[in-house]
Formats: structure tokens, C-alpha cells, sequence
């Protein structure tokens, strides 16, 4: 999955599930925009059905200290490409670290 | 010990038979049921033998953002909505309400059952991702304080929380509970009350044990009928209600407008069986508000009583308020116009005896037709009565054996 294709998913999910529109990509979500710690469990959630994977305690402890849209996309960008790197890569996988 | 006098400044509820006091007053003084038939839950519902409930069948427009709402379920809407409407029609200063010097003793009969049941939903679901969707978001809109702690979180409350969870008793022991917070001293205010959804669970349960009323589904508004020859048992309903208790002398300072006061309160409990009503446990709690208002029967103009409309609970009741008040007050039993709404029952039966209270008027137990003779020591209320209400007692009753009762009186103001 494209990491651009991954920011728009993301994006998208913030504006149904968490009714936070557009926000800044660098903003910071705690103090903008009220997502809090149980927002981002509900946002590791659905990062594991976009992903289409389970992520582990130590991935979802890395992402407590997430605090806006860049990091997460890394943060999801990182796990697509290592979920190809352990899987046998299919043709998405081909395309994990496009820009 | 310290004893302040504690009155009532504000109020909200959300109720079968309407929302603003207008509407509630018009559906008691015109004798319109709230009760409807029992919608579809797509589980229970085809095996249950009652087919009716007390229904909030009306919109309501919630505007709560989603840093509030988020942590909610059905029963924190309800909950929410109503604390929203009391603080704003008490005129409380903000900064008093996040003082710590305002508490809220609030709860439910058992959390959000609508959001437990897609807990348990997810347990049979085949769905890959069943392993993650029991987060602490649900726990959070399920849990059995959640109305309590929606609320503080809501309006920023730090004072005190007291959740009860005694089904019918639960926003009666709230208010009393919230009452003898002020009147000690520990909070100069307390935000008091229940709320239960639309829940077929607990139909269930009072299916199973042949307490429902199942002889009226082809007309809801018929049932249930307190004290009645005919009465099938009860019906159960939704609802929410709420209302500020005030320490006097800090409401008539700020110039509040003062619905009435608590002068008395009890609680206790059977000793013993869980489910039977007993004579004995409710004639003493009777008793005991009372001597805490410090009146004598004679003094009691009205009666709320819990009448839930079952073969037993009715008649137990009236032997134990005839024992103590024999014909005095007149006694009408307010769930015959929305049926039984469960933990928020003391709060919204509470919010209606002001209603009465300021407009002078008592109205009928609704379908009480013919009145079971085992219920006659008491004087029942069969057709509208005008007439002033200085003191009114509120009778509630649960599962679990306890017992309530809580003694308002109007202020002249």
C-alpha cells in the first residue's frame, strides 16, 4: 500500500470515525483536536483493518506517543512494509514503499 | 451533626409521556398513556409473552460534541441530555459547577444493555477482526456508572459520584443518597437522578417470572393498572430524570427559583428473599421518612406510589401505606401513564409530584377501573382532583429488597 494511498485511508478515517476534518498534517491532534488516548486505541483498530492485519503490544505501545497525521501515516507505512517483509510479498506489497 | 435544608432548583426528564412539563401535565390531566407496543429487537422479542412498553417514541436533538459522545451509550444520551437541561435551568455559575462543591449521584439499572449485547455479538462473530472490537470504548458506554461519569466528564464536575444500581430504586437512592450529601454538608449542591433505555432484557427477566403484563398487548394503553381487579403485571419502559438539589440558604442567596424541599428520606431493606415484596420492610421505611421529616402522617397530602401494576407488589403496598396513613392522602400510582422506566423512576415520579405540586392538581391512577379489594384500605385516586399539595411522599420499591421512600414539600415562594 502507497504511503499516499495510506494518508488519504487515514484521512478518511479521521473524517468518519472520529469527526475531525482536513486537520493539518502536522498539527497536533492531543491539543487541536481533542483525540485523546482512547481515540487512538479506536484508531489502532481500524489501522488493523485497513492493514488487514493484527498489530502486536509492543507496535500498539510504539504508537502511544503518535501525536499527528505524518506520524501515523509513517506509522502505518512502516507496519505495511514489514508485514511484506515477513509475509511472501504480493503485488501490494510491491508498491509499500512508493512515495 | 450539621442538618441543612436541601430544595430542589432545577429539573429536566425525559419520559413515555413527553418531555417538558406542558406535555407531561397535559398527558396526565387528559389521561394519555405512553405506553406502546413493544418494538422488535430482532432477538428477544418473539419470546416474550408481553408485547408492550413504555416508549420515548419523539426525537430528541442531542448537540453533544464527539469528545463527549464518544464515550457514550443510549443510556448516557438520555442521562446526558437531561443533567444538560437541569444545570442550564438552575443557572448555576460554571465556576461553581467545577468547584468540587457540586457532586453527582446518578445511575442506571444496569449500564447500556444495547452496547453489552454487541459485546456479547462479537463473541459469536466470524468476523477477523472480532479480536479487536471489544475496546474500552464499549466498557466505558456499558459500564454501570457510565451515566455518572459521562456527566462529570461533560460538565467537568469534581465533586463527589454516587452511582446506585438497585433497579427500581436507583434514582430514588440517588436523590436520597444526593439529599443527605447537602443536608450534611459534605456538597452544597448534588445533580441527581436515573436513566434506563430501551432494554428487552429486563422484559425478559420480568416475563420469565410471570410478572410482565401479556393480557393487553392489543391495547398498550389499557395496561398496566395499579391496584386494579384486572391488572397483568407490570410493563416496563425508558426514560431519564433529573434534578439539582441545593442547599437553602446557597439557592436563595443566588435568587434561585425553588421547585420544593426534601425533608425526609429512608432506605432499608427487607432482610431476606430478593424478590418478594414484604409488608414489614416497606411499612418501616415508610416510617422511617417520616420520623426523618420529622412529621406525622396526617401531615402527608399525596402518595406517589411505586404501583407497579404485579398481582402481589400492589396489594403489599397498600396494606403497608394503609397501616401507616390509613385514608389520608390521596394515592396515585404514576406508572399507569408510562409503565415502569426502571432506574429513573424515583427521578421522573419525583419531577412529576412538583409538577402537581405547582399546578395544583392530582391525577388518576390511570386504569384503575375497579379497585382489587385487598388494595382498598388506602384512598385511590380515580378521577382528576384538584387540589393543593403542600407534602407528597414517593414510594419505590426493588428487586433485591429494597426499599425507598422520600417526602418533598412545596416552598411558598
Amino acid at each position: 500500500m502507497r504511503r499516499d494511498a495510506i494518508e488519504s485511508s487515514i484521512l478518511k478515517i479521521f473524517a468518519e470515525k472520529f469527526e475531525i476534518e482536513a486537520p493539518g498534517v502536522d498539527d497536533d491532534l492531543r491539543d487541536g483536536y481533542e483525540f485523546d488516548s482512547i481515540d487512538a486505541i479506536e484508531l489502532l483498530h481500524e489501522i488493523e483493518i485497513l492493514l488487514d492485519t493484527q498489530l502486536t503490544r509492543a507496535e500498539k505501545k510504539n504508537a502511544m506517543e503518535i501525536r499527528t497525521i505524518n506520524q501515523i501515516v509513517d506509522y502505518a507505512a512502516a507496519l505495511a512494509a514489514a508485514r511484506c517483509q515477513t509475509d511472501s510479498a504480493g503485488p501490494e506489497c510491491l508498491s509499500t514503499t512508493g512515495q | 451533626m450539621m442538618a441543612r435544608r436541601v430544595v430542589i432548583t432545577a429539573c429536566s426528564a425525559i419520559t413515555p409521556i413527553g418531555r417538558t412539563r406542558a406535555e407531561i401535565v397535559r398527558h396526565l390531566v387528559e389521561g394519555i398513556s405512553g405506553v406502546k407496543p413493544l418494538r422488535n429487537d430482532g432477538l428477544l422479542t418473539d419470546h416474550i409473552h408481553s408485547g408492550v412498553y413504555g416508549t420515548v417514541d419523539y426525537p430528541i436533538d442531542y448537540d453533544f460534541k464527539r469528545s463527549h459522545s464518544k464515550t457514550m451509550g443510549p443510556v448516557s444520551f438520555y442521562a446526558c441530555q437531561v443533567a444538560k437541561e437541569t444545570l442550564a435551568a438552575s443557572g448555576l455559575d460554571p465556576a461553581f459547577i467545577t468547584s468540587g462543591r457540586l457532586g453527582v449521584a446518578f445511575g442506571s439499572t444496569h449500564g447500556s444493555p444495547s452496547v453489552q449485547r454487541n459485546i456479547y455479538k462479537t463473541f459469536f462473530s466470524e468476523s477477523k477482526q472480532q479480536f479487536a472490537s471489544i475496546g474500552a470504548v464499549d466498557y466505558l458506554k456499558s459500564m454501570v456508572h457510565t451515566t455518572a461519569v459521562n456527566i462529570t466528564k461533560m460538565f467537568g464536575i469534581t465533586g463527589r459520584v454516587i452511582s446506585s444500581s438497585t433497579a427500581c430504586t436507583t434514582s430514588s437512592q440517588s436523590i436520597g443518597f444526593g439529599y443527605e450529601s447537602v443536608k450534611y454538608g459534605i456538597q452544597d449542591a448534588m445533580l441527581c437522578g436515573g436513566a434506563d433505555e430501551y432494554d428487552t432484557t429486563t422484559v425478559a427477566v420480568f416475563d420469565n417470572l410471570l410478572a410482565c403484563s401479556s393480557e393487553f398487548n392489543a391495547t398498550p394503553h389499557l395496561t398496566p393498572r395499579p391496584f386494579d381487579v384486572r391488572r397483568d403485571g407490570l410493563v416496563v419502559g425508558e426514560g431519564a430524570g433529573a434534578l439539582l438539589l441545593e442547599e437553602y440558604e446557597h439557592a436563595k442567596n443566588r435568587g434561585a427559583g425553588i421547585l420544593g424541599e426534601i425533608i425526609g428520606f429512608s432506605c432499608n431493606n427487607n432482610g431476606g428473599d430478593l424478590i418478594l415484596p414484604n409488608t414489614r420492610g416497606i411499612t418501616d421505611t415508610i416510617a422511617l421518612a417520616l420520623k426523618d421529616a420529622d412529621i406525622g402522617p396526617e401531615a402527608v397530602d399525596f402518595i406517589s406510589a411505586h404501583a407497579t401494576g404485579t398481582k402481589m407488589g400492589d396489594v403489599i403496598e397498600a396494606q403497608a401505606t394503609g397501616s401507616i396513613y390509613g385514608k389520608g392522602p390521596v394515592v396515585t400510582g404514576l406508572k399507569s401513564y408510562m409503565g415502569h422506566t426502571m432506574g429513573s423512576c424515583g427521578a421522573i415520579e419525583a419531577i412529576i409530584t412538583l409538577y402537581m405540586m405547582a399546578e395544583g392538581f392530582v391525577p388518576p391512577t390511570l386504569n384503575l377501573v375497579e379497585v382489587d379489594g385487598r388494595c382498598a384500605m388506602i384512598r385511590h385516586v380515580q378521577h382528576l382532583e384538584k387540589k393543593t399539595i403542600r407534602i407528597g411522599a414517593v414510594q419505590n420499591f426493588a428487586f433485591g429488597g429494597v426499599n425507598t421512600c422520600f417526602i418533598l414539600k412545596k416552598i411558598d415562594t
